[in-house]
């Protein structure tokens, strides 16, 4: 089993190296000198300073040298400095990334919460009004643009019914100690995390639906019934525990997408995290700022993939056996 | 081979839903097609007052925007440029796609190992954020944001073409060709893809939806090409006026959500229509 886990953390290095290559990659192909664009954004103007500049980025070497180096700094940790926050890149990204994750990780609790819940139902009410209706709602909401169902759910609950915020994080100037800004967090989270998650949700809720369906005709149900097991707990202890497997496969393969659109999901509701980061490095052309989100980004992930694959691993024995 | 279209054309119409999403699309593609003759001037140009309601005015059906151009003419304008870089970063995705994955499957070993490896790597960069970065190098440009979206969603396709290739690249049909000495690239693309193809099809008709979604994301962020009329960038415009006149932003997602909705029942139908067996569970 350790050695399997190690093994499963290894393969995030050659992922990772990937993604810095393609990185330095991306800074060639730009038309001009990604480095000219940087300095004259970054109104660096200084010529000691832009020589120093053009060492640090080693401008004056040749590509193989430059690439060697540029991965050898980001294995260091170093993504290099931005001129606008005026601090290291790195620290810029992390004092911005638990904000992010709070709003990946409720957004990714909802959709299981609301996609599981609505599976179930349809699949032990197949065919009736009820399946019906779940279907039709994940097909509406699997085709909503994520922001645009955030602004539309602003319009209603935010500013017709004053439910809830209309965006940020906090209540700027309140002060209500830890339970109180806990609480205070938790009211400006509901509505970007219910219109990142509902997207997810419509997913969970279909595949979880044909999941359920699928594990209801095996033997084992059947040996279940034919023992006495009431049938909630047949629902609930045999046929959703396996019908869970491929929610949990979904769920790695998602967690890219899910930081993508929460990129979106915070410029809607000025929710200040990685994606506000981004999305402002974009539009200053701070590109130091945005391939390290982008590195740091693609991490996660893979640490991420890696963990959901270990949970994997614990729900079904049979991939342990091989 | 026409009786073979007609019995696909009869089992697609069984599906309800997917002929409605069949009809949707149609008349998406109308309204994209029919723009410059509806509107024959430019629907960036301001034409009344600005903010007036949908169903209100009868010169401009979905009202006006807050700078008093035409809603309507936006849509319609917008239908175009939503199709095409659906469709292109969908062509795009599948080009690549197919080419990965037939490679991997074909030749195996440490050639599928290293593929798959490139495979994962695209699967673990976030893909809106890399399709903004590289927007943000190359430039605002209707190709740039194509191309980045079609290097974002050719993932799933590869790995569809390599399982399909997978089960055909030992049959007997390929052992033949390999006996006549056929080159490998006719064999993979001449023999081997053709049957391979539906499936891969129905996949890439999927991709036009996930790459709407996404050109909309992009192009509601502010980082679409400014010169041409699109539903995001409508809907990014309208942001800042939702407490008086939200339906600014109403009408272009809900354009979103149909055409992505319609894309979606018909590749479901396609799927059914295409893969008899499944249809059943």
């Amino acid at each position: 089993m350790r050695r399997i886990i190690i093994r499963r953390l290894l393969q995030i290095i050659p992922l990772i190296l990937g993604v810095i290559v393609l990185n330095f990659m991306l800074i060639h192909l730009a038309p001009g000198s990604l480095f000219d664009v940087m300095t004259s954004e970054q109104q660096v103007t200084d010529p000691a300073m832009l020589d120093q500049l053009r060492h640090t980025y080693g401008v004056d070497q040749p590509t193989s040298v430059q690439l060697a180096k540029y991965i050898w700094s980001v294995m260091r940790l170093d993504l290099g400095f931005s001129y606008r926050q005026n601090a290291p890149v790195l620290d810029v990204i992390l004092e911005q990334l638990p904000s992010t994750v709070i709003l990946m990780l409720s957004a990714t609790g909802i959709a299981l919460l609301v996609g599981i819940t609505a599976g179930v139902l349809a699949s032990v009410k197949v065919n009736t009004i009820w399946d019906n209706l779940i279907s039709l709602g994940a097909v509406f909401f699997f085709a909503a643009p994520s922001f645009w169902l955030g602004i539309m759910m602003t319009v209603l609950f935010a500013v017709k019914l004053g439910w809830f915020p209309v965006g940020g994080m906090r209540t700027i100037g309140s002060d209500q100690g830890t339970f109180g800004d806990a609480l205070d967090v938790m009211h400006h989270l509901v509505l970007p995390a219910t219109a990142l998650g509902l997207f997810y949700a419509a997913t969970y809720a279909r595949v979880m639906r044909a999941s359920m369906l699928e594990v209801f005709r095996l033997d084992f149900v059947r040996t279940a019934r034919a023992k006495g097991l009431s049938r909630s707990r047949v629902v609930i202890s045999h046929v959703m525990r396996n019908a869970l497997l491929p929610i949990v496969t979904l769920l790695g393969l998602q967690l890219g997408t899910i930081l993508g659109g929460s990129v979106v999901i915070e410029a809607v509701f000025s929710w200040p995290g990685i994606g506000s980061l981004l999305f402002d490095s974009v539009m200053s052309r701070n590109f130091p700022m945005v391939l390290g989100v982008l590195v740091l980004g693609s991490l996660l992930v893979a640490v991420s993939n890696a963990a959901v694959d270990l949970i994997y691993l614990r729900l079904d024995p049979r991939i342990r056996a091989r | 081979m026409l009786s073979l279209t007609i019995d696909f054309a009869r089992r697609f119409a069984r599906n309800r839903a997917a002929l409605v999403g069949f009809a949707l699309v149609i008349l998406v593609i109308g309204v994209a097609l029919a723009a410059p003759w509806l509107f024959p001037r430019n629907p960036l140009r301001i034409v009344g007052k600005p903010e007036i309601w949908p169903f209100v005015s009868s010169r401009y059906p979905l009202g006006t925007d807050s700078l008093g151009r035409d809603i309507a003419a936006m849509i319609a304008y917008g239908a175009r440029t939503t199709l095409l870089i659906g469709v292109c970063a969908s062509l795009t995705a599948t080009i690549i796609g197919i080419s990965v994955g037939a490679t991997a499957a074909y030749f195996g070993g440490w050639v599928d190992e290293l593929l798959m490896r490139f495979t994962e790597l695209f699967q673990t960069i976030p893909n809106l954020i890399f399709v903004l970065t590289i927007v943000a190098i190359l430039g605002q440009k209707i190709e740039y944001v194509t191309i980045a979206v079609g290097i974002v969603t050719w993932t799933p396709i590869a790995r569809l073409t390599r399982a399909e290739f997978m089960s055909l690249r030992d049959r007997e049909f390929v052992q033949a060709c390999r006996a006549m000495g056929m080159g490998n690239l006719r064999i993979m693309f001449g023999e081997i893809l053709p049957n391979a193809l539906p499936p891969v099809i129905v996949l890439s008709s999927l991709v036009i939806a996930g790459a709407v979604l996404f050109e909309s994301a992009v192009s509601f962020l502010g980082l679409g090409d400014p010169n041409v009329s699109s539903w995001g960038r409508l809907i990014g415009d309208g942001r800042t006026l939702i407490r008086s006149s939200w339906y600014i932003c109403a009408v272009p997602g809900l354009a979103i959500m149909l055409t992505v909705l319609a894309l979606n029942l018909v590749g479901d139908g396609l799927n059914d229509a295409l893969n008899p067996k499944l249809r059943d569970r």
